[in-house]
């Protein structure tokens, strides 16, 4: 995915060089979304603020080890979430908050409707049924869609599955699908199976 | 196939996880149910979608962290030396800085007032947004600049820059040693500030070494032409034509903590000393000594073993010291080329024969 390999790249600019016009184009490239994220399990907006303002400060203080990251990307993400429970549970906040608790909203969703055959009340469908999606799908629903993890990369933040992962996935796109009036009735000729099966 | 798995499939490819077998197999798949192209069409617009969000909310938040960084006392660059602590009384003082954009403006000319001045105190203008580059000991690096500038720096050196890097005109500051290659902009001036020199340049390659530690700085032009500029003698203005090199003597020499003035300086000491000399060629390749560095080549002639071991620390990022002090005024020639430090070491050691020297990890000692 290009966008790791831009980050890859920023980080070797900071690691090697103390390029601190790198370190801004990442701070200003990740912000809004890890925000985000530390937002659905702090659930206060100036919290969250903090917190990756912290996860920034780790990166300048520890930016010497991060030439050879793998998964940029989980890594940050991580971190945030890592310490965003801590801070919970030094509040003694919600111990043992499940990623079902999590605040999740999903943003994304916009359409034209000079692209796209759907009409407004479709639209405002598809919606809803994002929004409705059970809070563990929803959350996996916008960490691949809208944060741009890999699904290896949401397995290992969330602790589950690649399996469970795809399932997810293929709920959401359905439970949108469904809005469009695409449904599924017939099944699927056998055939297609046995390639699969792998 | 099941109706999940053509759903698992169809996501798979929407988020670009589906491995080209299944590709393949979801595509003939759609090939065969023409009447589910276009919800297909449509599911793909909408997973496609991202809003272009303009940057300025991050850019405010950039600002408001940098803040905080400072306030936390974490070292960042061109402040002040802290001790690094984030410490979480940091946090009660936090609450107000969530605040509306009036009080961003007060915010922004604070932190601005705060950092040091890197241009030598020209009063009117405030440092704002200052990119940085450094290098470590032992490492050499190349830089970009916004108008396509590219700079090499050597081991131990600095470079900053500003937000207003490019507007009228192309300021840099220096510690230490670079080559510039300048792009050619006639109505923007390329000023490089060192601590004791300015120099002017249209568009250009020479090589500047100005290290704060250093005796002398030396500005070597290797095509183009630039003017330069010592800091203490406004007046003068020194152009250089390719091959030639300035010298100049800064006017307090620190040396490992101990300051020392010239001691047979024969002008005043606010006033460096100044000579134009010729580049250095080397007889062999007609290649040039004083960019050597950059072909990863430390070429000393005539040097003071003290001078060479200061220009060795900075390449291999060790700590030298020498014992005696005959052997720190005894000069040297010689080109270090893929060495590594214990070659080296062995290399001076057969010049010298009479010198001892321990070397553990990178604390070397040199002795007779």
């Amino acid at each position: 995915m290009p966008e790791n390999e831009n980050i890859k790249r920023l980080l070797t600019a900071i690691s090697v060089n103390n390029d601190q016009a790198a370190y801004r184009e990442l701070f200003i490239l990740l912000h809004a979304r890890l925000k985000q994220f530390a937002y659905s399990i702090l659930k206060s907006g100036e919290e969250a603020e903090e917190l990756v303002s912290d996860v920034f400060i780790r990166i300048w203080q520890k930016r010497e080890q991060l030439e050879n990251i793998n998964s940029p990307l989980l890594y940050f993400y991580t971190t945030t979430k890592n310490l965003a429970l801590n801070q919970l549970s030094k509040q003694k906040r919600q111990v043992n908050l499940s990623p079902e608790e999590w605040l999740v909203q999903v943003n994304s969703l916009y359409f034209d409707p000079e692209q796209l055959m759907l009409t407004e009340e479709m639209f405002r469908q598809v919606k809803k049924a994002v929004n409705d999606l059970p809070p563990r799908c929803r959350l996996i629903f916008k960490l691949v869609k809208e944060d741009g993890l890999r699904y290896k990369e949401v397995a290992e933040l969330l602790q589950l599955s690649v399996k469970t992962i795809e399932a997810q996935m293929a709920i959401a796109l359905r439970r949108i699908g469904k809005c469009m009036h695409f449904e599924l009735k017939t099944a699927i000729p056998a055939r297609a199976q046995t390639i699969l099966k792998k | 196939m099941s109706q999940e798995t053509f759903w698992i499939l169809l996501s798979k490819k929407l988020s670009g996880e589906a491995s080209l077998e299944e590709l393949v197999v979801l595509e003939n798949l759609i090939l065969e149910h023409p009447e589910w192209q276009l919800a297909i069409q449509n599911l793909g617009e909408i997973w496609k979608y991202q809003p272009k969000k303009d940057q300025t909310e991050e850019e405010d938040a950039y600002m408001l962290h940098l803040q905080r960084m400072q306030e936390l006392n974490v070292p960042f660059g061109n402040m002040p030396d802290q001790t690094p602590v984030v410490s979480m009384s940091g946090r009660k003082k936090m609450k107000r800085w969530y605040w509306a954009a009036a009080v961003l403006l007060v915010l922004a000319s604070t932190w601005a007032l705060l950092m040091k001045p890197f241009k030598g105190g020209q009063g009117q203008e405030m440092a704002r947004q200052v990119s940085e580059i450094t290098t470590r000991p032992g490492s050499t690096s190349k830089v970009e600049l916004p108008d396509g500038s590219m700079v090499w720096l050597n081991a131990g050196s600095k470079l900053t820059y500003n937000k207003d890097f490019g507007k009228e005109l192309r300021e840099v500051t220096l510690s230490g040693e670079g080559y510039f290659d300048v792009t050619k902009m006639k109505d923007k001036p390329f000023i490089i500030h060192t601590s004791n020199i300015n120099i002017k340049v249209l568009g250009t390659a020479f090589n500047v070494k100005a290290y704060p530690e250093d005796k002398l700085s030396e500005t070597s032009l290797i095509r183009g032409s630039i003017e330069v500029t010592i800091k203490n003698r406004p007046n003068d203005k020194i152009i250089l034509s390719p091959s030639e090199k300035l010298v100049v003597e800064n006017d307090r020499v620190v040396r490992r903590g101990v300051v020392q003035k010239p001691v047979d300086a024969p002008v005043s000491p606010m006033v460096p000393m100044v000579a134009v000399n010729k580049l250095r060629y080397s007889p062999a390749d007609s290649s040039i000594d004083e960019i050597a560095w950059m072909d990863n080549r430390l070429i000393f002639r005539n040097e003071t073993m003290e001078e060479l071991a200061l220009r060795m620390e900075r390449r291999y990022a060790v700590q030298i010291q020498i014992e005696a002090d005959e052997l720190k005024e005894m000069k040297v020639n010689g080109i270090f080329d893929q060495e590594s430090v214990a070659q080296a070491l062995e290399a001076l050691k057969e010049m010298i024969p009479s010198i001892n020297y321990v070397k553990e990890g990178n604390q070397i000692i040199i002795n007779r």
